[in-house]
């Protein structure tokens, strides 16, 4: 069964995101809503929300907001029709009977319901309706959470089912978890636990929201923002809703009902609108000091007032850094916090299995996907040792959960042999299934040894002869370790005909590549080796040559940022494959410098080479120079491709977890026998002088409107002087190797100017740009 | 028998001709700083030295300090003496006016500071320490405890201590114990004992403030828990300084040390002694730290004001003492022997010595014009600038010189021979003074963490960049073809070695960014070709002043002195730096990989 089209009801926060990620999935929505003109309301709506919920704007297109009566109409074409109604029973039970109707014949009805039981949910309904119906829980936002829990009733067609999941992975890109019927079903359920406990403890141990939020963040490899972070991020307000619908399904004894209190501080912050970050902030809000700057302040929990913001200091948090169970055992308020929010959380997870699902591993991917914990509860468990833990728990009074009991000491997860296996509840281990065009680089990295292996990258075998370069380094930046192993991965296929055929180049961290690493190139600059710079970005052209120039495919692979030398590395690749989510551009002028291991002269080529692109030489001079003079990152994959960053050539891939089968699967639908790398782009008539006066006019008119500051002058300039070809004229052709040198020959000038230095320093030191 | 001559030619020199002192009265605040103030000054100052001070030297180490029935009794002549520095208004020199100091630039009060430590370090500990106080309390403390300290310390009147080292926390003051309780009155009760406090008590004052590190009850572990106290030995009544009865503070035992015996080094015990806090709670070790950066440089001025004094008296003996022939003959015929500065070894360690101590004293000096552009020049970016500067050679001066200041004075001991043991001859002395230097304020392996470790690494290097960029600069100026052929001929080892030191500084910065040991055991070799180079920096800019004087039809034979002690330098001192260079690429391995057992 394919999803040709869907229809999404109940256009508020979340119905109306769904609809913008079906859109980016290029599934045309009809969006409606029972109140008149809600559904033309959302859509402008989403244009303007941040995070922006499109991939690119135009998605929009793909929306037809339209109200119920005429929706009711039109929906006969669609395939999936998505409720997202308000949380109320009856409403919902009214609209299935509608809807069931009016609709196709066999098209699936699902419910983004969070706390109603899908039981309840088709009582009542006929028989055809509840065998096509199923709960489909996105989070939010649709667009960027990638968990979507999927519940079936007992009478669910399994087709629908696969249907459904298989869309929902493959191009939605959500991890697909099945969940039972339970209340919350997987990931709300442990994760309201925990923000409950954690903000009951904050509370008893007398912490500041700092110290609760830095005892409950990245020790634990939990979002950093925290608890009180996160809650001013989802909306004080929404947890009462939460918890009490919980509260009131679970079963008398669920130890979350004995959590459940009065908090009349949350109660009087949400009443003064106090609400988070959509609010007036919450736990932490902006302020100014007397002199007008900007402050960030704390709600101190004891007296409610506000005060500056204070990073935490402890020395439980001194000691994580030697270990988890450190942390736990430390005497003072942040050990004592560790034991109050995160034995029970974990010990409430633990007991969860088989009532949840019988699987831990869905358990920890509920977590890691549904709020972004870098290690699902299991797997924290295990870090600790399930002894540890088991032993812990009795000391602090606590009962020890059956499973926790069953694994006696054996850690929830192994490696046995070359397969990851997981404990179950049956007391013995199975192995953890990926699906079918799913490979996993950190599966690899657990069962095999690298090729090879330096600092900053190593090289992984993906089987079929193909090699994979991973970047080890700090975000991804690339330096000159990251180019010996680019040199040892050439040198290692050779000619493509030996053992090794093709070469990926991706990596499971959050960016890509954020580009060179600038700590080096300052380092360098400030003792003066002004030479070993010049050296060095010659050695990055040369090594972007190399890999252009292969003689077996070379397809890259990113997800998240690709920046600067991260975005090079994709425009001489012979492929890319990329991540729906990947944020793709040259920046370098932000730093006050230019593009120089090929960038200007690789985007330019492209621009020039467009078959569609208007007569004349200026065109794909003036589109090159205003991508790189503005620093153009794209908003996604498909933004990347209108920005030239991507070709129609280069695939997208939906769902993260595909994308290293797809660049495998890539590569070697590339290689033939007598495969040959792209041909290097032609010389280029350029305008010289003539077009880079032009430019200049241009970049002056901006700094005469304010929009451009006198810095950014000089290097739009310098962009110019390499996009117009130096001292050329129209008569002449440029080579490839000629704009290489002018790259060079500006970047060493713009190096050496103090403004580009004062950037430098400031992003260094700030992470932000300076506008100089 | 030891004598001292303040080198008043020397600082001459470098004020006037390296440095460019008249500058300094064109920084607000400092109109009146010309160098017609400023050399009488200096020149007054170097009286007070050579003729109060150092006769006080060999007899203050000789008898020490006492301690009886609690108090602290220095030897015999300091008080006398420092009533005569109080009454010269040396403890006023660089305070500001609004305390009743003169308010003299800081690169005046390092050239005085220099000359007292020649002529007598352990009398100079005490009005040092004093100087350390009021930097701290002027910069942390509230106003109203400005206003009643601050003027004693100005006057001399009263004098300061700074109470960081207790028996288990030394290095690591993380370590520290002694509690303080608020008194419920806006005061603090403070308990525990400090040891080797420098100063500590004594009998040149009315009253002693003890600056303390301690902790307050609700302070986290670790050096994040530390706050600064200003506890006074007698209670301070009001504004106007009115004294009260004595503080819970005593003086539990003096040590018996190896040298600056005139400096009493104390035990003390705090037993619910009343103490004000100063600055933020918990925020005590940075507010020492502001004060101990001046007392850093202070300690490296100490070593240069021991190598100065040694190299006079070594000089002295090596024209007077008559032993062997020269090589090649006798060069005094008419004498039953030639003096010993005829031997190419002699040479040799007066040429070292010559070279260390004139190098050290530009750059010291240097760095203390750059302290005063921090604190007064009107643009921002150079106010910046010099400040970076200054925090990343501060390691580097501090334990360079001290190392240095050992090194000559040992050299002095050498060409003294058998007779440089003897104590009644005094130059033993320096030898045992000026081992303290190297070991407190941050013993010089501590530099040299500090160095790598935080310097370094600040902002991605850029402090290098204000001492970098400027002698890349002048390197590629003089490598050029047409380039003055003399100076030539001293920048291209120079190159050379900045070079090294360029290489070495990327190579600990990539390996130390990939693991800490790296950075650390490369640190010390580091520190020392950084100073060797530093020196060399110097050495040419003196050269090129004196090539220019010179050139100018300048006649001061101190001018060719410089150029050969210069040629000296790059070549027999400066290579050095390719030793130390291979030491560091060594890296961290050969040091940490023979497990702990097997020493
Ligand atoms: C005469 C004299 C006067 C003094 N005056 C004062 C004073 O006025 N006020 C005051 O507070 N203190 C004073 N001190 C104390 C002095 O500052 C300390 O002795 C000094 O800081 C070193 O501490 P420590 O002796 O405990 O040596 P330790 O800290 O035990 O160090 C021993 C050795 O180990 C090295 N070391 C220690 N930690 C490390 C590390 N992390 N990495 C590498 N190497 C390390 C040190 O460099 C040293 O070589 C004085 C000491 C003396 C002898």
């Amino acid at each position: 069964m394919d999803l040709h089209h869907a229809t999404v009801v109940g256009a508020g926060v979340m119905g109306s995101g769904i609809a913008a990620h079906l859109a980016n999935a290029g599934i045309p929505v009809l969006l409606t809503d029972a109140r008149l003109g809600a559904a033309t309301e959302a859509v402008a709506r989403l244009l303007k929300a941040e995070p922006a919920p499109f991939m690119h704007p135009d998605r929009a297109r793909l929306i037809t907001p339209v109200d119920l009566p005429e929706a009711l109409d039109r929906l006969t074409n669609s395939d999936w029709i998505l409720e997202a109604v308000t949380e109320d029973p009856v409403v919902k039970a009214d609209l299935y009977r509608t809807l069931d109707r009016v609709r196709k014949p066999g098209s699936v009805v699902s419910s983004n319901t969070s706390t109603i039981p899908l039981s309840k949910l088709i009582a009542g309904q006929s028989d055809r309706f509840a065998s096509d119906f199923m709960i489909t829980h996105f989070f939010n936002p649709p667009r960027y959470m990638r968990l979507l829990e999927l519940v079936a009733g007992p009478n669910t067609r399994p087709e629908a089912i696969a249907a459904i999941a298989k869309c929902a992975d493959r191009r939605l890109g959500k991890g697909v978890v099945m969940c039972r019927d339970t209340p919350g079903f997987i990931a709300n359920r442990i994760g309201a636990f925990w923000l409950q406990a954690a903000i009951n403890a904050a509370f008893d141990w007398g912490l500041t929201i700092e110290e609760a939020d830095a005892v409950c963040g990245r020790p634990f490899g939990l979002p950093k923002t925290g608890v009180f972070g996160l809650l001013d991020l989802i909306g004080l307000d929404l947890l009462p809703h939460v918890t009490g619908s919980l509260a009131a399904a679970l079963a008398p004894d669920d130890p979350f009902r004995a959590l459940v209190r009065p908090q009349p501080l949350l109660s009087r912050l949400i009443q003064e609108g106090y609400t988070g970050r959509k609010g007036k902030g919450g736990f932490y809000r902006l302020g100014r000091r007397p002199d007008g700057s900007r402050i960030k302040l704390a709600l101190d929990l004891a007296s409610g007032a506000e005060r500056p913001s204070e990073k935490a200091i402890l020395d439980s948090l001194q000691a994580a850094r030697g270990g988890l169970t450190a942390l736990f055992e430390h005497a003072d308020r942040g050990g004592a916090y560790a034991r109050a929010v995160m034995l029970p959380t974990l010990a409430y997870a633990a007991e969860r299995v088989p009532e949840v699902s019988d699987d831990i591993d869905a358990v920890d991917r509920a977590l890691r996907l549904g709020y972004n914990w870098k290690y699902g509860p299991f797997e924290l468990i295990d870090r600790l040792g399930t002894g540890w833990f088991a032993d812990r728990l009795t000391t602090e009074g606590l009962p020890v959960p059956p499973l926790v009991s069953a694994a006696a000491g054996r850690p929830f997860y192994r490696v046995e042999g070359t397969a990851l296996q997981a404990l179950s509840n049956d007391g013995a281990y199975h192995p953890v299934v990926r699906p079918a065009g799913v490979l996993v680089l950190a599966d690899i990295k657990r069962q095999s040894q690298p090729v090879a292996h330096n600092p900053s990258a190593a090289l992984w075998t993906l089987g079929d002869g193909v090699l994979c370069l991973e970047f080890t380094s700090k975000m991804n930046t690339l330096d000159p370790q990251v180019f010996a192993m680019i040199d040892d991965a050439l040198a290692r296929i050779g000619d493509g005909r030996g053992i090794w055929k093709a070469l990926v180049i991706y990596n499971e961290g959050e960016a890509f590549s954020v580009g060179a690493n600038l700590g080096l190139a300052m380092i360098l600059y400030n003792v003066g080796l002004w030479d070993q710079i010049a050296e060095r970005i010659a050695e990055g052209q040369r090594c972007y040559l190399a890999l252009r120039n292969a003689p077996f495919p070379v397809v890259s692979a990113p997800s998240g940022l690709a920046l600067g030398g991260g975005c090079e590395i994709l425009l001489y690749s012979h492929a890319v494959q990329a991540h729906a989510e990947s944020y793709i551009g040259l920046v370098e002028t932000g730093v006050g410098v230019l593009p120089a291991w090929g960038g200007c002269t690789a985007l330019l080529s492209r621009h020039s080479q467009n078959p569609t692109r208007p007569g004349g030489p200026m065109p794909p001079i003036a589109q090159t120079f205003e991508t790189i003079a503005l620093a153009k990152v794209s908003r996604s994959a498909d933004d990347a491709r209108r920005l030239n960053y991507l070709t129609t050539n280069d695939g997208i891939t939906m769902n993260r977890d595909r994308l290293l089968a797809d660049a495998k699967a890539r590569a070697l639908a590339l290689w033939t026998p007598d495969y040959h790398p792209p041909a290097p782009p032609p010389p280029l008539a350029l305008p010289g002088p003539s077009g880079r006066l032009a430019l200049a006019l241009q970049i002056e008119a901006l700094q005469l409107q304010g929009k451009a500051t006198a810095h950014d002058g000089v290097v739009a300039k310098a962009v110019a002087t390499v996009l117009t070809g130096g001292d050329t004229d129209l008569t002449d052709l440029v080579s490839e190797a000629e704009l290489l040198a002018l790259e060079r020959q500006e970047f060493m000038k713009l190096v050496r100017t103090p403004a580009t230095l004062d950037r430098i320093d400031h992003v260094l030191a700030t992470g932000k740009p300076l506008r100089n | 028998m030891p004598r001292y001559q303040a080198p008043l030619a020397d600082i001459r020199f470098v004020l006037e001709d390296l440095l460019r002192v008249e500058q300094l009265a064109t920084l607000p605040g400092y109109e009146d700083a010309t160098p017609d103030l400023i050399f009488p000054v200096i020149a007054e100052g170097a009286r007070l030295c050579e003729e109060v001070l150092f006769p006080l030297n060999q007899s203050g180490d000789a008898e020490g300090c006492r301690l009886e029935k609690g108090r602290v009794f220095t030897p015999a002549g300091f008080p006398a003496a420092y009533r005569a520095y109080i009454e010269g208004g040396w403890t006023r020199l660089a305070c500001a006016p609004e305390d009743g100091g003169m308010g003299l630039p800081e690169l005046v009060y390092f050239v005085m500071e220099e000359m007292v430590s020649s002529a007598n370090l352990a009398f100079g500990i005490y009005p040092g320490l004093s100087r350390g106080v009021y930097n701290a309390v002027r910069r942390h403390g509230e106003e109203s405890l400005k206003r009643r300290v601050l003027p004693r310390l100005a006057d001399g009147s009263w004098a300061g201590t700074m109470c960081l080292t207790e028996p288990q926390a030394g290095t690591d003051l993380g370590l520290v114990r002694t509690r303080a309780e608020p008194d419920g009155a806006g005061g603090y009760r403070i308990t525990g004992t400090k040891i080797f406090i420098s100063a500590g008590d004594h009998d040149l004052t009315e009253n002693i403030l003890h600056l303390v590190l301690a902790r307050l009850p609700d302070a986290p572990g670790g050096s994040h828990g530390i706050s600064l106290f200003l506890v006074p030995k007698i209670q301070v009544r009001d504004d106007q300084g009115t004294l009260g009865t004595a503080n819970a503070v005593s003086c539990g035992g003096l040590e018996h040390k190896m040298g600056i015996r005139g400096s009493s080094t104390c035990v003390l015990n705090f037993d619910g002694a009343a103490g004000w806090l100063v600055g933020q709670p918990h925020k005590g070790l940075p507010a020492m730290f502001t004060m101990m950066n001046a007392a850093r440089l202070a300690v490296g001025l100490q070593g240069l004001g021991l190598a100065e004094v040694a190299y006079q008296h070594a000089l002295a003996y090596a024209r007077d003492r008559l032993q062997g022939r020269a090589l090649k003959g006798a060069r005094y015929p008419n004498r039953p022997a030639d003096p010993l500065i005829v031997h190419p070894d002699i040479r040799r360690m007066l040429l070292t010595m010559k070279a260390y101590n004139e190098g050290g004293r530009a750059l010291a000096y240097w760095i203390g014009l750059h302290l005063d552009h921090e604190a007064r020049h009107p643009d921002l970016r150079t106010r910046q600038a010099a400040g970076e500067l200054v925090a990343l050679l501060i390691p580097v001066l501090k334990a360079l010189l001290t190392d240095l200041g050992f090194e000559v004075a040992n050299l002095a001991l050498q060409i003294h021979g058998g007779h440089g043991y003897i104590q009644d001859n005094g130059i033993e002395q320096y030898v045992r003074d000026a081992r303290i230097t190297q070991v407190y304020e941050g013993t010089n392996g501590i530099q040299a963490l500090d160095l790598v470790g935080r310097k370094l690494p600040q902002a991605t290097g850029r402090l290098l960049r204000h001492f970098c960029h400027p002698l890349a600069a002048e390197l590629e100026e003089l490598g050029r073809d047409g380039a003055d052929p003399v100076l030539a001929a001293l920048a291209a080892p120079l190159a050379k070695a900045f070079g090294r030191f360029q290489q070495a500084t990327v190579t600990i910065a990539i390996r130390g960014l990939a693991d800490p040991d790296e950075a650390a055991a490369a640190a010390s070799d580091y520190l020392r070709l950084f100073g060797l180079v530093a020196l060399g920096a110097l050495w040419l800019r003196m050269a090129r002043v004196a090539q220019e004087k010179l050139a100018a039809g300048a006649t001061n034979p101190l001018y060719r002195g410089k150029l050969d002690t210069a040629r000296f330098f790059m070549a027999k001192l400066l290579p050095q730096t390719g030793a130390l260079f291979a030491a560091i690429q060594a890296g961290a391995a050969v040091v940490m990989d023979p497990e702990d057992e097997r020493f």
